[in-house]
């Protein structure tokens, strides 16, 4: 299965934050879901897989090119859509195009004008006039416009109506459908993914946690419940991490089959969504 | 690269309109103005005009996400200026000519030399000063130097007389044909400036 995006031991440093050793792979014609909080450092990983930023250290390649030799290969082969609207925002969605088109050799005006027909775009009003979801689709058609193979999101549901969410959602099935398509988005809304992602990479304070597919997840994730005694030094390790109350404790397991081995029949199982796993990651809350 | 200096005029459609006004209010108001300051006003007009958008991040983020190298950006930032420049200088041109204005050739070469001169300090300048800064600095450093390099400029004519002399010496098409070169390597100097700054920054 061949890559589209592949991190190396990539680092980045901040003052007080940052990206460390991160290894990642994008695979080419699955929808990967990029999630973890705020601050986790989704919008920086993002930054140097399209090269806004770059690294201290590591290697970024894309398509298997480097950005130092082939930097407008890559970007001809890249649809971006930002969490914010980059476009001039005093021009209208004709003169956008105008300024954009030209730089794409695969430009498709039939395509873009379909798009602007089934997003309902108006063509003649300046783009700071539209709603948020309105200039999200703007983004989006002109990301679909010039048949790029990787399709690259920061945070594309963050602000819509869950009605434009779900509309959205599925549309980005519907342009994977040829298989050539890859989808590589950021969110922190997990429910978007459960519809829609294939891979799930999980990224926490500048490191990468896992990066599996959903069905990995969902055979081996689990959510534990039982009673309190259970719990001892060498039980715990089958632990990701353990959450106490008064009448017991929910935790989240790695591996069913060690919990089962473990427990046997004294817990109770049951799915872990994504939102518990990031959840349970960070280490629950604090005091527990 | 073309279609980054055709945006710029994209983008400028309706400051353009505003562009003819402009330039008649110094023609018809400026009767006392030497006509080579009408013409780098003008060609400042259009640079700077440009500029006012890639201030915002998110231009930056947009033009560095589209298949541009940095390189091709600042590239079409300085032939751009040029390409500015030369417009600015026909349309003010017409228009003297139309208003029954005079002008000669040594006005466009005086000022087309102060152009790229001012333009090599500000565009590697707008680069490192930060969003919202640039224009003020522009306009306080343009006037301070309006005002003090001329006293500056005739104190060594005075007290370097070499260089006076040999400057006297010259005729007065190797004089403006030389600035004009001398501004030109001086562009070429600060445009290789942006580079290495714009390639360091993070958008």
């Amino acid at each position: 299965m061949e890559n589209v995006v592949e991190l190396k031991g990539v680092t980045k440093n901040f003052k007080g934050f940052s990206v460390e050793n991160m290894n990642l792979e994008v695979k080419q014609g699955y929808i990967t879901g990029f999630i973890g909080e705020n601050g986790a450092g989704k919008s920086t990983t993002l930054k140097m897989i399209m090269n806004l930023l770059r690294p201290d250290a590591g290697e970024v390649n894309i398509f298997g090119m480097d950005y130092k030799q082939h930097e407008k290969e890559i970007k001809q082969r890249i649809g971006f859509v930002y969490d914010s609207n980059v476009f001039f925002e005093g021009l209208n969605v004709k003169d956008i195009k105008r300024i954009v088109a030209p730089a794409y050799k695969q430009w498709d005006d039939a395509l873009f004008y379909r798009y602007v027909e089934q997003f309902e775009l108006p063509l003649n009003k300046a783009i700071k006039t539209f709603s948020k979801g309105m200039q999200m689709k703007v983004s989006l058609a002109i990301a679909l416009s010039h048949h790029a193979e990787f399709i690259i999101m920061d945070e594309p549901t963050a602000g819509l109506d869950p009605i434009f969410r779900r509309e959205l959602l599925h549309l980005l099935q519907e342009i994977m459908e040829d298989g050539q398509r890859t989808i590589f988005f950021s969110t922190h809304i997990t429910t978007d993914l459960d519809r829609i992602a294939d891979y799930i990479a999980l990224i926490q304070k500048g490191n990468l946690l896992f990066n599996h597919s959903i069905h990995e997840i969902e055979e081996n994730y689990t959510l534990v419940k039982g009673s309190l005694d259970l719990l001892d030094r060498d039980t715990e390790q089958a632990f990701v991490h353990v959450h106490r109350t008064s009448t017991g404790f929910e935790a989240l397991a790695k591996n069913v089959q060690n919990v089962e081995h473990t427990f046997g029949n004294d817990v109770v199982m049951e799915r872990a969504s994504l939102e518990d796993i990031m959840y349970y990651f960070k280490g629950g809350m604090q005091h527990a | 690269m073309l279609n980054l200096i055709r945006r710029d005029y994209i983008l400028l459609k309706w400051q353009i309109l505003i562009f003819i006004p402009f330039v008649l209010f110094f023609i018809f108001f400026g009767d006392h103005l030497d006509p080579a300051f009408i013409f780098l006003i003008a060609s400042f007009y259009i640079s700077f005009s440009t500029y006012t958008y890639d201030e915002k991040a998110e231009t930056n983020r947009l033009l560095n996400s589209l298949p541009y190298t940095r390189k091709e950006i600042i590239a079409s930032r300085y032939l751009g200026g040029m390409v500015h420049m030369i417009v600015a200088i026909a349309f003010t041109s017409a228009l003297l000519f139309i208003f029954n204005k005079p002008y000669t050739v040594t006005d466009i070469a005086i000022s087309s030399a102060l152009f790229l001169v001012f333009a090599s300090l500000f565009f590697p300048l707008f680069y490192v000063i930060k969003k919202g800064f640039f224009t003020p600095v522009v306009i306080i450093s343009f006037l301070v130097i309006s005002f003090i390099g001329p006293p500056i400029a005739s104190f060594f004519a005075n007290h370097v007389t070499a260089v006076t002399n040999f400057i006297n010496n010259l005729s007065v098409p190797a004089l403006y044909s030389g600035s004009v070169l001398v501004s030109m390597f001086i562009y070429a100097v600060s445009w290789g400036i942006s580079v290495i700054i714009y390639e360091r920054k993070a958008f």
